[in-house]
């Protein structure tokens, strides 16, 4: 029961974690306290790059979830299509 | 049959090179914006996003609502392929909208009107796939889920007002506004160039996820003449 | 024009009557209420917040979860004893179902309101007592609309296979206008605000509340046909 209570919870929370795992990501590596605690100097380096990590990773976000919208799509129509053929 | 997928991969591939060109748009050609800096670039997806993800809710209660007058099982396709898109791309607003957040307010989470009601269209679009899976009956599944499309999207005006009126009520931190028609010509321009982009994309998509269930509804039908 | 109306009060009057003898449904909820009013007691530090202040917050969620509680279970007895297929074949109109079913929820509902109101107050020692009337109007148009939308999906939620856990996740997020303008609105007038200041909120209300019970009873046929 719970488990059938959760599996179409989880199937869409599926797409949420992938892009909340990528942004994760992109926080750990643009984070300079979690990066590494390195000389003031370096540290406002990597503070002002913080901003381009988040660009890339929502870039990266769109890349990810449209080709896998699109991928995941190709996929079902290649197995419906199979299943036709036979 | 074929006519349809022809279009689908028309669109499709325009919408994919559209894409590549807005990337090269907005990361080398467009000025960055003066008070927030690179991080605005996050706009030229951000947007579009939430246009299709809205896009696609209309679309949805609208096939819905005719589907549940003319019953026209291409129609309940149509919706379902819409719907899905939807949640896709309003995905991709719920993960960068924090992601600008963060830089540009200092927090991921604001309770800042469109992105909260996004929020809830993400959960009216995944309303609206679990009560058609948790249907035994395929044709009750998709009434269901109509009703839901259907409601869901007469109820986005009203959730619209209300969250306007929250933040009215309780102080914000200031929020940058960038949309409005001081925005600069280049990023006018790759704004909208980002939404015709957006739009192909969505639409050869939908017809590819349109094109799937049909096909699904065809091995069904076979299966089931088949095992008969 | 009459017939509708008498069949409609029909199937209101056999839902209050058999809600009177059970006392199944009013009876949880408003043990609900006042349990819920303890709780929310202990969850707050009075010491940084006066309770007056969340007050409104709190009698609209106890409404809404106690609504979600009671209204979840409006088609429970015809679904079970199948006695839903007889409401629907006989020739009452599908959309005269589902107002009666409307307006008995929101009779139930309604007097659940009165006592969250008058429990909160005791609880919480508000005064209520400078805007009552406006307050008791507010919470009529929210109940509204919350019965409105609850009993369709309750109608959905009950066809499918996870019944009432699948309804908070439709019915929340359409709820929000609704909590919005009634928070804002409720927790003005019982600080003793004019109404004035709260008349768009109030209106908003009403405006959903009416949408919720068009919306209903136009799609509420395509939920039950078979």
């Amino acid at each position: 029961m719970i488990a059938m209570t959760l599996r179409p919870v989880l199937r869409f929370a599926r797409l949420p974690i992938l892009a909340g795992a990528l942004a994760l990501g992109a926080h750990m590596l643009a984070d300079p306290l979690v990066a590494q605690e390195a000389l003031p100097g370096s540290q406002m380096a990597r503070q002002s790059l913080r901003p381009y990590w988040h660009v890339f990773a929502a870039y990266a976000i769109v890349i990810v979830l449209i080709g896998g919208w699109a991928f995941s799509i190709a996929r079902r129509l290649r197995s419906l299509e199979e299943r036709l053929v036979d | 049959m074929t006519g349809i997928r022809r279009g689908a991969v028309a669109l499709t591939l325009l919408g994919l090179a559209g894409l590549v060109a807005l990337f090269w748009l907005s990361f080398f050609w467009v000025s960055t914006e003066v008070t927030q800096g690179v991080v605005q670039r996050i706009f030229y997806v951000h947007v579009p996003a939430a246009w299709t993800a809205f896009l696609a809710i209309g679309i949805s209660a609208l096939c819905s609502a005719v589907y549940l007058w003319l019953r026209d099982e291409r129609l309940d396709r149509a919706a379902l392929a819409a719907a899905e898109g939807g949640l896709v791309f309003a995905t991709i607003v719920l993960t960068t909208g924090p992601l600008w957040g963060k830089i540009a307010w200092g927090t991921y989470w604001t309770w800042e009107p469109r992105l909260t009601l996004t929020l809830l269209l993400w959960f009216i679009f995944a309303g609206y796939f679990m009560v058609r899976n948790a249907t035994e009956d395929p044709d009750k599944g998709k009434r269901f889920a109509a009703v839901v499309a259907i409601v869901g999207a007469l109820d986005i005006p009203f959730i619209h007002v209300s969250v306007l009126w929250f933040r009215s009520l309780h102080p914000q931190p200031v929020v940058a506004k960038v949309e409005g028609p001081t925005l600069p010509g280049d990023m006018l321009a790759t704004l909208f160039f980002g939404l015709g982009t957006f739009t192909l994309l969505f639409f050869g998509l939908f017809l590819f996820r349109y094109a799937v269930e049909g096909l699904r509804t065809r091995a069904e039908l076979r299966t089931r003449t088949s095992a008969a | 024009m009459s017939a509708y109306v008498g069949r409609l009060s029909a199937i209101v009057r056999k839902d209050l009557v058999l809600e009177l003898r059970s006392r199944e449904r009013v009876a949880s909820m408003a043990a609900f209420a006042v349990l819920a009013g303890v709780l929310f007691n202990y969850s707050i530090d009075t010491t940084r917040v006066r309770p007056q202040d969340v007050a409104a917050g709190l009698v609209w969620m106890t409404l809404v979860f106690d609504g979600l509680l009671g209204v979840g279970r409006t088609f429970h007895i015809e679904a079970q004893d199948g006695a839903m297929q007889g409401i629907l074949t006989s020739p009452t109109p599908k959309d005269a179902v589902y107002l009666a079913k409307v307006i008995a929820n929101f009779v139930l509902l309604y007097s659940v309101a009165l006592l969250v109101l008058g429990v909160f107050a005791l609880f919480f020692a508000l005064d209520v007592s400078t805007n009552l009337g406006w307050v008791l109007l507010v919470l009529a148009l929210g109940s509204l609309g919350f019965v409105a939308l609850a009993t369709l999906f309750a109608a959905i939620s009950t066809g499918t296979s996870m019944a009432e856990t699948l309804l908070p996740i439709l019915v929340f997020p359409l709820l929000v206008p609704m909590v919005v303008f009634g928070v804002g609105s409720t927790g003005r007038l019982i600080a003793g605000r004019p109404f004035s200041e709260v008349e768009g909120n109030v209106r908003m209300l009403g405006a959903f509340a009416v949408g919720a019970v068009a919306a209903g009873a136009v799609l509420f046929r395509y939920v039950v046909e078979e």
